[in-house]
């Protein structure tokens, strides 16, 4: 469910679960923008020969991968801080599954904080995270 | 926190180093760069997509990939083997970044500290990037923690 104002947003309320696009096209688009074209990001054969499993996400792009998520959540928000760990690989051309849930809302700041979570086709936790939305009104 | 980790005392370390500036950087915010990496990430939010939207900017954390010409200060102590692995970025978005801006960018240690867990101690270290727009205005920091075995 979309949030459209502080008002409609629950402590536990959760995220919509997305399964973000990391096709290795998407991926390059992105490392390209970052300056950031690194053979594990963006080929698969060459990922291997690092001990990867195949290319892999990057780090940076998963953040932004949620705060994506976050804005389809709550538009017009704005993302104060965001927290992210690495806890393991994405996959490049793998199904990856994001959610978030609502663990702190504060009603002086109109803000919420929720905790974001990435977990990778066989069910590893790939990125773990907090974030703290604000609304406008 | 230990007192040590393998040689290096870890109180020392941050004693004498955290807080310390040791590099300076410019950078051009690039209009095309950020639509292409707010549209790769599946952003759908037209302020971060569309150049013509009356709140066009940069998505919270594309300052994420503006690096420091430096790891860590000139004369940094040795703290474990090689360069570690990257344990995740915090970003403070503090006010919006606009196409075109030149943004200043400051680099400090902003923390080290360890952890012991099955796998031994980890040294944990925190460099800090402060970005400025022309006005002087603070308008993200990212904080980047670098995890090495001690």
């Amino acid at each position: 469910m979309k949030v459209l104002s502080y008002d409609d947003v629950e402590l536990g309320d959760d995220l919509p679960d997305e399964s973000p696009d990391v096709s290795m096209s998407k991926v390059t688009a992105f490392c390209t923008a970052a300056k950031h074209v690194f053979e594990r990001f963006v080929d698969h054969e060459a990922a291997r020969k690092e001990g990867f499993p195949a290319a892999i996400v990057p780090g940076i792009m998963s953040q932004s991968l949620l705060l994506a998520m976050i804005h389809r959540w709550a538009p017009g928000c704005t993302v104060r801080k965001i927290d992210t760990v690495f806890r393991g690989s994405l996959l490049v051309d793998s199904n990856v599954t994001m959610s978030g849930a609502v663990t702190d809302t504060d009603d002086e700041a109109r803000t919420a904080e929720v905790d974001l979570v990435i977990t990778a086709e066989d069910g590893r936790t790939g990125v773990i995270g907090t974030a703290v939305v604000e609304f406008k009104d | 926190m230990a007192e040590s980790s393998g040689s290096v005392n870890i109180a020392e370390v941050r004693a004498e180093w955290i807080g310390v500036e040791f590099d300076w950087a410019e950078f051009i915010i690039d209009k095309d760069a950020m639509i292409q990496w707010a549209s790769a990430c599946g952003e759908t939010d037209e302020r971060f997509i569309d150049p013509s939207h009356s709140d066009f900017q940069a998505h919270p954390s594309f300052t994420t990939h503006c690096m420091s010409g430096r790891l860590f200060p000139k004369n940094f102590p040795q703290i474990g083997g090689g360069f570690g692995i990257d344990g995740g970025k915090t970003v403070t978005a503090h006010l919006p970044i606009r196409a075109g801006s030149k943004l200043t960018a400051v680099t400090t240690i902003a923390d080290i500290f360890d952890k012991t867990g099955r796998s031994g101690t980890m040294v944990f270290i925190v460099q800090r990037m402060e970005f400025k727009d022309e006005t002087g205005a603070l308008v993200s920091t990212v904080d980047w923690k670098m995890i090495k075995k001690a």
